[in-house]
């Protein structure tokens, strides 16, 4: 559970704070597409459920590159598959994630984002998906129940399933023998590209919820992958050390100052941590500020 | 008297200019308690960055010029018939010192230099029926010229891989040469006075020792030194030691000691890995025929391990 709880954060925190980098590349596309479902808006705690976002675009690309997840910060993340099908139409991308909710209340889920140049137009732009508000529920009567109770509920509401679900298709057959024959309607014409948000994401927002991040999880792994999140918002390679990175931001000293204090809390003695993780989340909500 | 490290460093700066890097090699040799390997053509303050060093911490330093004809008792002492006294008498060699300069150590023969290495492996010396302790701290700084071949006996790499770290010492920049210039074409070089106490020293070795070394970190050094047997496989017939994940260990400490923290950072270990693998891998001819240099492929090893 460690171990997802990690790599939720990993993901969440290097998703939010992969702002475009030093040296971005954009793939030249025409978004027709980027929307985020869930399979339920109502999911119930400590029980999984899927998030599901589908891009779509008339290239024929092998991959689609710079599509940003959020922050997951309230849900645990159990598992991510992404699928990249083509044909004639162009290239759907479709990323499954699985999650889980410990809490309940009510849980906003901020936009998916692509970077990409228009093909239209040859213009940069970010692309957003819609957002998504859960109601995450308690632990429904099955999930606190007694094994035997849980089995006979469980029993009921299959049986009421079924009929529910008959009678649904019987209405539908119904439906369509009255239903007179029209002619078919015209293709419907393509969607126009997702309009841009007024706003788009800036540092302080994506450092705001690396502060979250961390105060919600003080932690030496958490350290270390929010100060890996905020090396590659500055464009930072894997292969440079604090050095190299602050050389490449001479002028910006609030960046190396919060730079400092992660690399502190990432690699700091235990009884140091706590105050190293102080430091660098007053850094970050300084500069969030 | 309680010094700080970087005393020491600004004191040395009083007398060599420029040579940072060496500078601070040296101290990071001594915080470590490893030895040090200058490479370098004549000229170049090897000699002197040693000297001041040990007047700096105002321990004893002892100067060897390795020659051919040099013997084993030369450094480490002798056992001789005193004819008042009717018994033999040991005498000390040039080796009992709290800093010793075996310079150009590559021009006296394999028995010589094993002689030093197993004294500076060991911190002790036998003469005769008795073993003597080497004063503490003990430190050999051994320079090699690169320049002249002729008449030289090559190091063993077993041997090589005792130097805690190997310096490639280079010459100055224009202004730092100008320097060099005015600061000493007028007079001698002044004598410099101990600025801290070899106590100091043992104490600043135990909190170097103690700096913490995360995990990850560790991680990192042992990839590091791994891919020195993995990667380039073209340039280098074999990689570094265990040794060497040792020494970028310590070495690291001691550079984060210096910086003023009481953790490593990655920094800190890509800053030092050149000073201990530069003398652990084994390189062969390509790396000068295809024109590659042994400083540029291990930048480009280092390079290529992602940091943590």
């Amino acid at each position: 559970m460690a171990r997802y709880r990690a790599l939720a954060l990993a993901l969440a925190a290097s998703a939010v704070l992969a702002l475009p980098a030093r040296a971005q590349v954009l793939q030249r596309l025409t978004v027709r597409q980027l929307t985020l479902a869930a399979d339920t808006t109502t999911p119930h705690t400590e029980r999984r459920f899927h998030l599901i976002v589908t891009a779509r675009v008339s290239e024929r690309v092998s991959r689609l590159e710079n599509i940003d997840l959020p922050l997951l910060a309230s849900l645990e993340l159990l598992g991510d598959q992404v699928t990249t099908t083509r044909n004639a139409q162009g290239t759907t991308y479709r990323e499954v994630i699985t999650v889980v909710a410990h809490h309940a209340g009510t849980t906003m889920i901020a936009p998916v984002t692509l970077d990409a140049v228009d093909a239209r137009d040859g213009k940069a732009k970010r692309y957003f998906s819609n957002s998504l508000t859960l109601n995450v529920q308690g632990p429904g009567v099955l999930a606190t129940a007694g094994p035997e109770l849980g089995a006979l509920a469980r029993g009921i509401f299959d049986v009421l399933a079924w009929l529910v679900g008959g009678v649904a298709l019987l209405a539908v057959v119904i439906a369509l023998l009255r239903r007179p024959r029209r002619p078919a309607p015209p293709a419907p014409e393509p969607l126009p590209p997702a309009p841009l948000p007024p706003r788009a994401r800036t540092r302080a927002d994506a450092l705001r919820d690396a502060a979250l991040t961390l105060r919600a999880d003080p932690t030496r792994a958490s350290a270390l992958h929010v100060r890996n999140a905020v090396r590659r918002m500055v464009g930072a390679s894997d292969a440079e050390t604090l050095e190299d990175v602050l050389r490449a931001i001479p002028d910006d000293e609030p960046m190396h100052g919060l730079l400092r204090a992660l690399e502190r809390a990432a690699f700091t003695h235990e009884a140091d941590l706590a105050s190293a993780v102080r430091a660098a989340i007053d850094r970050l909500e300084a500069m969030s500020a | 008297m309680n010094a700080h490290p970087q005393r020491l460093i600004d004191a040395m700066a009083t007398t060599i200019v420029g040579q940072r890097d060496v500078v601070e090699a040296l101290m990071l040799g001594l915080l470590a308690n490893g030895h040090v390997l200058l490479e370098g053509p004549p000229g170049l303050a090897k000699t002197l960055a040693c000297r001041t060093l040990a007047a700096a911490l105002g321990g004893e330093f002892k100067r060897i010029q390795f020659t051919p004809d040099l013997l084993p008792s030369d450094i480490v002492g002798t056992r001789i018939f005193d004819q008042h006294e009717r018994a033999f008498a040991t005498v000390l060699g040039p080796i009992f010192a709290n800093i010793v300069l075996a310079d150009e150590i590559n021009r006296a023969p394999a028995k010589v230099q094993s002689a030093l290495l197993e004294a500076m492996q060991e911190r002790q010396v036998t003469i005769g029926p008795q073993t003597h302790r080497l004063p503490l701290p003990f430190l050999v700084m051994a320079t090699m010229n690169p320049l002249d071949s002729e008449g030289t006996y090559a190091l063993p790499v077993a041997q090589m891989d005792r130097f805690l770290v190997k310096i490639d010492v280079g010459y100055p920049t224009r202004d730092e040469e100008l320097e060099i210039l005015e600061r000493f074409a007028v007079r001698d070089t002044l004598p410099l006075e101990a600025v801290a106490t070899l106590d100091d020293v043992a104490r600043w070795r135990a909190q170097a020792h103690d700096v913490h070394l995360e995990s990850k970190v560790k991680a990192y050094i042992v990839e590091l030194v791994a891919s020195t047997r993995e990667r380039e496989r073209a340039y280098i017939d074999y990689g570094a030691s265990p040794r060497a994940t040792l020494a970028i260990a310590n070495l690291a400490r001691g550079k984060a000691f210096l910086g003023g923290r009481d953790y490593v950072v990655p920094d800190d270990v890509r800053a030092v890995a050149p000073l201990a693998l530069r003398h652990r891998i084994g390189f062969n001819y390509r790396v000068t025929t295809d024109g590659v240099g042994v400083a540029a492929l291990l930048d480009r090893l280092i390079a290529a391990v992602p940091t943590p």
